[in-house]
C-alpha cells in the first residue's frame, strides 16, 4: 500500500504556504480552498515542478523531493492539470499510446487497467482516429483522464478536471471516477470547488487556506465543522447524512434509506441494497415546525433536537443544528444543520432541546456518485 | 573580360554562397536551438540581457559588427592564434571566419521565430509530457520538435534566406576572395564598379527570384506563422 505525506514551506509569489498533510491511501481526497489558497502549488510541487520552496514529500519512504533522485519524469503520480493540454501533433490514440510505451514497467506489478476498459468507460471509440485539435472541452477532457489514467500512477492527481464540464456528462464522469477508485485501488487527489462534487465523491476533505491546512477529516465530519462552513459561506452550508439502502423502487426512481430507524427517500440509486450512503442536503431547504404537519408537504418527514440555535448578527438568518432522532441505538448520532429566518425561529418560539419535526424534498437531496449495474 | 569567363567566376561564388548558408544553418540549428529554449523556458533575470545580445545583429551597422570580428578574428587574439595551430590558417579571410561571422549575423534569425514558437507551445505542454514520464531529451525530440516544425521551418527558411544576401559583414571579415571567401552579393558590388551590368543582372535577377521563391514557399506552408522580427 502507498503511503504520501507532503510537507510545504515557504513563499511562492505572494502566498505563504505552510502545508502539511499526510493522505490517505485509499479513497478519494478532496482538496477544498479559496482560489489562491495554494492547492494547484500542492500539484506542482507534488509534480516536481517547484524547485525554490521548502519540500518534504514521502512516498513509501522514498524522499521525492529529491529532484535529482525523482525528476518530473520519474514520480509515481499521474496529473491532470486545470487546462489539460493534448499533444496536437498526435491522433487521440496515439495519445494515449505516448504514456502506454513510456510506463510499461509501471504496468508489470499491477492490476492492469486496459486501454479498452478506458476507451469503453469513457466513450472514446469514436474519437480514436481524430486530432486533438478539433474535438470539444469536455472530449478533450476524457482523453486527458484516460492518458492519466493509463499512467497506471500510484496517485492520481485531478486539478479542477469537471470545471468546464456540462452537468450531464459531469454526473457520469463522477461515477466513473467513484467507481474506478473502488476498483483498482488507486487514490485520488481531487480539487475542487464544488460542494456537488465534493458530497458526490469525496471521502476524506483537506481545507486550506491562504496556503495553511486548516482541518481536514471525513466528508461527512467536515461538513458539520465551523471550518468548512467559514470557507462555503452560511449559503451553502449543508449537512451530510449517512443511511442505509433499504428499498429501491425500480418503477418510481427513488430509493429509501434507513437513517438510524428514520426513512429518508431520495431519487435515483445511490448504492446497493444495504450499502451505507452519504445524501448532503443544503441547511437552506429544510423545514423544521415544532408540530407534525399533517398534509403531506414532502415525502420526508425526520423527527429531531434542537442542539443549538445559532442568530446572525445583522442578518435575517439563523441556523440550527438539530440532532437526528436514533431509532436504533446502534450508529453515531446524526447531525443537520437548518438555515431558517430568524423571523420563523421566533414565531415559531423554537428553543434549544425543542423536538422537531424536519421536511425536506428529496428533490433538493443531493447523492453520491453510484453507478448501478 | 567577357561574359562567359564571368560565368565560371559567378558559378564559384554561387557555390561558395551556398556552402555558407548551408553551414551556417547547420551550425545555427545546433547553437541556436538550444538558446532558443533556454530563452523561451529556462532564463528569468537574464533573459533581457541574452535577448538584447542575440538582437543586437538586427539593428548595428554591419561594418560595425565586421570591425570587431576582424579585430577578434586577427592572427595576435587568442582565438586566431588557435586557429593558426589548428588548421595552419589565418581566421579572417578565411572560409570558417565567414561562417562564425554569418552566424552572428543570422542568430536573430534562428533564435527569434523558434523562441516565439516554443513559448506558444508552453511549459504547461512539457510539464504534461515530464508527468507522463517522458525524460527531457524525449519530450525535447518527440514532443516540442513535432509541434514546433512551423517554427523550425520558419528559422530554417528565413536563416538561410537572409544568410545568402548578406554583403557588408561577408566583404569585412572575408575580404572577397574569388574562391575562397566571394559569395554572390560581393560579385554583384564587383560587377556593378566594373559596370559589367549583364553579369550583375543575371545574378542580381537570380538572386531576387531564389529570395521571392523562399519567402514564397515559407509563406505558403505557413499561413499561420508571423515572421517576427524585433
Amino acid at each position: 500500500m502507498s503511503n504520501l505525506s507532503v510537507l510545504l514551506n515557504g513563499k511562492i509569489g505572494n502566498l505563504f504556504l505552510n502545508f502539511e498533510h499526510h493522505f490517505k491511501n485509499d479513497g478519494i481526497t478532496i482538496l477544498y480552498g479559496p482560489n489562491g489558497s495554494g492547492k494547484t502549488t500542492i500539484f506542482s510541487a507534488l509534480g516536481g515542478f517547484i524547485n525554490n520552496l521548502e519540500t518534504r514529500i514521502l512516498f513509501n519512504g522514498n524522499e521525492l523531493h529529491n529532484v535529482d533522485k525523482y525528476p518530473p519524469n520519474k514520480r509515481p503520480f499521474g496529473i491532470m492539470f486545470q487546462n489539460p493540454i493534448l499533444f496536437e501533433h498526435l491522433s487521440v490514440e496515439e495519445n494515449l499510446d505516448f504514456v502506454i510505451k513510456r510506463n510499461q514497467l509501471n504496468t508489470q506489478n499491477k492490476s492492469l487497467i486496459s486501454k479498452e476498459y478506458l476507451i469503453n468507460k469513457l466513450e472514446l471509440n469514436s474519437l480514436l482516429k481524430r486530432s486533438p485539435e478539433n474535438l470539444s472541452g469536455g472530449e478533450k477532457l476524457r482523453v486527458v483522464l484516460a492518458r492519466t489514467i493509463l499512467k497506471h500512477p500510484n496517485y492520481l492527481l485531478l486539478d479542477e478536471p469537471m470545471s468546464d464540464l456540462d452537468i450531464k456528462y459531469k454526473a457520469k464522469l463522477l461515477v466513473f471516477l467513484k467507481d474506478f477508485n473502488k476498483k483498482f485501488k488507486i487514490p485520488i487527489i481531487y480539487i475542487t470547488h464544488s460542494i456537488e462534487e465534493i458530497s458526490q465523491i469525496g471521502d476524506q476533505i483537506v481545507l486550506i487556506k491562504n496556503g495553511k491546512k486548516i482541518d481536514s477529516g471525513s466528508v461527512s465530519n467536515i461538513f458539520n465543522r465551523r471550518s468548512f462552513v467559514d470557507l462555503t459561506g452560511k449559503f451553502e452550508s449543508s449537512s451530510i447524512l449517512e443511511g442505509i439502502v433499504s428499498r429501491y423502487d425500480k418503477n418510481l426512481h427513488i430509493t429509501t434509506l434507513d437513517l438510524n430507524g428514520q426513512k429518508l427517500v431520495v431519487p435515483g440509486l445511490p448504492g446497493k441494497l444495504n450499502d451505507i450512503v452519504r445524501v448532503r442536503i443544503r441547511s437552506r431547504d429544510i423545514l423544521i415546525s415544532s408540530s407534525r404537519i399533517k398534509t403531506q408537504i414532502t415525502e420526508n418527514e425526520l423527527q429531531g433536537l434542537i442542539s443549538s440555535i445559532e442568530i446572525e448578527k445583522n442578518s435575517a438568518f439563523s441556523e440550527l443544528v438539530i440532532e437526528l432522532k436514533n431509532f436504533k441505538n446502534n450508529r453515531k448520532k446524526q447531525k443537520l444543520r437548518a438555515r431558517i429566518t430568524t423571523y420563523n425561529l421566533k414565531n415559531k418560539q423554537l428553543l434549544i432541546h425543542d423536538n422537531v419535526f424536519i421536511y425536506v424534498s428529496s428533490v433538493s437531496i443531493d447523492r453520491q456518485a453510484y453507478q448501478s449495474k | 573580360m567577357d561574359i562567359y569567363q564571368h560565368l565560371s567566376s559567378d558559378f564559384t561564388a554561387i557555390l561558395i554562397t551556398l556552402k555558407l548558408a548551408i553551414v551556417t544553418c547547420f551550425l545555427l540549428a545546433l547553437i541556436g536551438t538550444p538558446l532558443a529554449y533556454f530563452l523561451a523556458f529556462k532564463s528569468k533575470k537574464t533573459k533581457p540581457f541574452i535577448e538584447t545580445i542575440v538582437t543586437l545583429p538586427l539593428v548595428l551597422p554591419p561594418t560595425v559588427i565586421g570591425f570587431y570580428l576582424i579585430i577578434i578574428f586577427s592572427p595576435e587574439t587568442a582565438l586566431g592564434k588557435i586557429f593558426i595551430i589548428l588548421t595552419g590558417e589565418q581566421l579572417i579571410f578565411s572560409f570558417y571566419g565567414l561562417v562564425m561571422a554569418s552566424i552572428i549575423y543570422s542568430l536573430p534569425f534562428w533564435v527569434q521565430p523558434l523562441q516565439a514558437s516554443f513559448e506558444k507551445i508552453g511549459r504547461d505542454t512539457i510539464r504534461t509530457s515530464y508527468s507522463l514520464g517522458a525524460s527531457p531529451l524525449d519530450t525535447f525530440f518527440n514532443v516540442i520538435i513535432p509541434l514546433c516544425k512551423r517554427g523550425f521551418f520558419t528559422s530554417l527558411i528565413i536563416s538561410f534566406a537572409h544568410t545568402l544576401g548578406e554583403f557588408g559583414i561577408v566583404l569585412m571579415v572575408g575580404g572577397g576572395i574569388h574562391g575562397k571567401t566571394k559569395v554572390i552579393a560581393i560579385s554583384i558590388y564587383d560587377h556593378v564598379e566594373q559596370l559589367s551590368f549583364g553579369n550583375a543582372h543575371i545574378l542580381a535577377g537570380g538572386m531576387l527570384i531564389l529570395s521571392f521563391i523562399i519567402l514564397l514557399t515559407l509563406f505558403y506552408f505557413n499561413k499561420r506563422t508571423v515572421v517576427r522580427v524585433k
